[in-house]
């Protein structure tokens, strides 16, 4: 279905994933699509920031919501073990013999249902990537609704725009919740991404 | 080697920082070893009972705290 997105819009999907990434989660969910289209400078994002909404309140409202994944064992914690006589190396590429390159640093998961039809999906955990985080059934939903958003008003693309007008249709991921929690309101903002089109048209 | 040496000195220091710093480490470590093995047996179909009771730990303490993770392959039933 990607074959229709700009660049910018293809940026926010590969954003969502570096979000998740550095937030240690296990899933890309709405409030990773959120981060990513902060970090565009396109339609979606001017938007948002007219509307006072900025990455960093976002990820501290992320943070506070769902927490971030443990911090990985990073070189100050290898150092902090080698005091007391403990090699991480060691240990790591004993771990990483019998389960797999990374296995010892897996994210943790954050936002996904704990039921519903998306649930039994596999998911990879040693097969390609060894760092794949996959979409929570909620922001593939929002994915479609760009879609379905795009086709709506009658354009043959999908930019960030669309993506936004996704997540405001889709309104009950975390994303809404961080925008509504700092005063928004979801229908004032689809009309704010709408007139930014008729002004950019 | 002098960061070796200069670790080997960490080691015996009194400085509560230093051996702070080496408690939090080992437990991210911890942690990290405890999800791994969990998510193990959960993917080898052991039951919460069976994990808390090789932990040491009740099974509720060790469903609560790994139960919403979900590892992959588990819950394979309708």
């Amino acid at each position: 279905m990607f074959e229709r997105f700009t660049k910018p819009a293809r940026d926010v999907v590969t954003g969502a994933q570096i979000e998740a990434r550095e937030l240690r989660h296990r899933h890309i969910g709405t409030e990773h699509l959120l981060l990513a289209l902060l970090r565009d400078d396109g339609v979606a994002c001017s938007v948002l920031r007219d509307a006072g909404v900025y990455p960093e309140q976002v990820r501290a409202d992320v943070r506070a919501q769902v927490g971030a994944g443990p911090d990985p064992l990073g070189q100050a914690d290898a150092d902090a073990l080698l005091s007391i006589g403990i090699d991480l190396d060691a240990i790591r590429s004993k771990i990483e013999e019998t389960f797999g390159e990374g296995a010892l640093d897996q994210p943790h998961m954050c936002e996904e249902p704990r039921r519903g039809l998306f649930r039994r999906q596999p998911r990879q955990v040693h097969g390609g990537s060894p760092r794949h985080i996959p979409f929570s059934p909620r922001a593939k939903k929002v994915l479609e609704l760009s879609l379905r958003e795009a086709l709506h008003l009658k354009h043959s693309y999908i930019g960030t725009e669309h993506i936004l007008l996704g997540l405001i249709r889709e309104g009950n991921g975390l994303a809404a919740k961080v925008l509504t929690d700092a005063g928004l309101n979801l229908d004032d903002l689809r009309t704010h991404v709408l007139d930014a089109l008729d002004r950019a048209a | 080697m002098s960061e070796a040496t200069e670790l080997a000195a960490a080691a015996s220091s009194t400085d509560p920082r230093v051996g702070l710093r080496a408690v939090l480490a080992l437990r991210r470590l911890l942690e990290s070893l405890e999800t791994l093995q969990v998510d193990n047996a959960r993917r080898q179909g052991w039951s919460w009972q069976e994990i808390a009771v090789a932990l040491e730990v009740t099974r509720q303490g060790v469903h609560k705290k790994h139960a919403s993770r979900r590892p992959a392959g588990t819950r394979r039933e309708a």
